[in-house]
């Protein structure tokens, strides 16, 4: 009869009890003050029991892991050969610019942000170039390849599952509070960056690791196929910070940089102008610049 | 349910005839990899040794990747991969884990005593699941520690819900025992070293 008390207090501490049973164990605890003690004392050893094997859940996975995953038994520890974007207008000009985006088919809201919102634009956009005199055309940089291909692979999986599409925080109800509880699971708290003007609906958010570290990927939806869906990936990283850089991988775009210990990649099917463009706008607005 | 277990809980679809299938079901793989290696490192009890098994079930999903049914949890397949794995070593070597002392030079570091009170509690608690039989550990690990549901270990263990009940319950109260005694035996520590 112990026995079973035991299995019945135990289920009821782990949520798997039907209300009646519920209720039994409930009225039996009122009775009785011993089991009281012991299904506070099960509380108690749970807690140090999942304390002591959290740390597996903090550590870098070990790359042969992550190697391992992929299928590259021989380690793939390689770096990345990443062309950075240098967009033409930065060496043409403003003027040349503005012939760029003038040909692009932008919507009016679009319009409405190069208008309203054109001196961050254009203060970003020269930061960034200003920040970097001379780029070599092509250069070795330190980002990783599994850091961007998981970017990448986590932008095709919410593509694929379609309508099924799983997100961790949905667009509707307390996104805040929500988005507080991804960012108890990282290093820095994460914010959102309001992408309206682009017509880029919010649509969730969800933790995901990459490079065996947790992240945030924030998902962005449009009706307007040349813009959306985009993702947001936002890691953390102990690299050096460097400018936004373009890669394509996997068949999608991704504009990629870091700022100050995190790691940002915007990724989508869109084309580089826009990305540079939303790119300009999140790291004005989350001051990763 | 935690936002981590959520993620790795999605079902995987697989597109058939699609170059991103491998990529997709990489992802879903590394995405679970943290959880695999708590998991791992509780069966196994040593880090290192716990790696190997996640390489090892890693390695097997790959290769048998055609057997994941669409539509199943993707972590519990894989947590079933590691537990098959860890029991095919321990049958084929039959050996027992040993029970891993804690090493006494840390308890004369420079550290707070409180921080060193808190490291041995914990490491007191991985020493008591190393002492308890392989079946009632998985069950431990996998519903306590992963937050899985008794049908979802019930499904990986290939055993009964009422099964997987009763295992808990006896690894819960039998771990209850240990962390009494173990702490029975550090008071007593403690007051020798006092006197």
């Amino acid at each position: 009869m112990q026995k079973r008390s035991d299995d019945r207090l135990v289920a009821y501490l782990d949520g798997e009890l039907e209300m009646a049973e519920r209720r039994e164990v409930e009225a039996w605890l009122e009775a009785d003050p011993a089991a009281r003690e012991t299904l506070a004392g099960l509380a108690e050893s749970a807690n140090l029991l999942r304390a002591a094997f959290d740390e597996a859940m903090h550590e870098p996975v070990p790359d042969r892991l992550i190697a391992a995953a992929r299928g590259d038994t021989a380690g793939a520890q390689n770096l990345a050969q990443i062309l950075p974007f240098t967009p033409h207008w930065r060496d043409a000009g403003r003027a040349g610019a503005w012939r760029r985006w003038a040909s692009l088919p932008i919507a009016a809201s679009l319009v409405g942000l190069l208008l309203g919102g054109g001196a961050g634009y254009w203060g970003l956009g020269k930061l960034w170039a200003g920040g970097e005199t001379k780029q070599p055309a092509i250069e070795t940089t330190a980002a990783n390849n599994v850091w961007l291909d998981n970017a990448a692979g986590y932008f095709k999986l919410y593509v694929s599952a379609g309508d099924n599409a799983l997100v961790d925080v949905p667009a509707s109800g307390d996104t805040t509070q929500a988005l507080q509880k991804i960012s108890q699971s990282l290093p820095h708290e994460v914010r959102l960056p309001d992408l309206k003007p682009w017509g880029l609906d919010f649509r969730g958010a969800r933790l995901v690791v990459v490079e065996g570290r947790p992240a945030a990927q924030l998902v962005y939806t449009t009706d307007n196929k040349a813009i959306g869906p985009l993702t947001l990936t936002i890691g953390s990283s102990k690299q050096s910070d460097i400018a936004p850089t373009f890669d394509h991988r996997q068949d999608v775009n991704l504009l990629y940089w870091r700022h100050q210990g995190r790691a940002y990649a915007l990724v989508g099917q869109t084309d580089i102008g826009y990305l540079w463009g939303i790119a300009n706008d999140v790291a004005w607005q989350l001051d990763a610049i | 349910m935690s936002v981590r277990q959520n993620l790795a809980g999605s079902p995987l679809r697989l597109v058939a005839g699609d170059g991103s299938v491998s990529n997709q079901f990489s992802d879903q793989l590394i995405a679970v990899l943290p959880r695999l290696r708590r998991f791992a490192r509780g069966l196994t009890g040593a880090a290192a040794e716990a790696d190997d098994l996640v390489q090892a079930a890693c390695e097997r999903a790959l290769a048998r990747k055609h057997q994941f049914e669409e539509g199943t949890r993707f972590d519990s397949w894989m947590f079933r991969i590691v537990q098959t794995i860890w029991i095919d070593q321990i049958r084929a070597r039959d050996v027992r884990k040993e029970d891993a002392e804690v090493p006494e030079e840390r308890l004369g570091s420079d550290e707070p005593v409180r921080r060193v009170e808190a490291r041995l509690a914990l490491e007191e608690v991985r020493r008591a699941v190393g002492l308890l039989p392989p079946d009632q550990r998985t069950a431990l690990l996998l519903v306590t520690v992963d937050g899985l549901s008794y049908k979802q270990a019930a499904e990986i263990a290939g055993v009964p819900v009422g099964t997987i009940m009763s295992r808990l319950a006896r690894a819960r109260i039998a771990l209850q025992a240990q962390l009494a005694a173990g702490s029975g035996v550090r008071r007593s520590r403690k007051d020798a070293k006092a006197q």
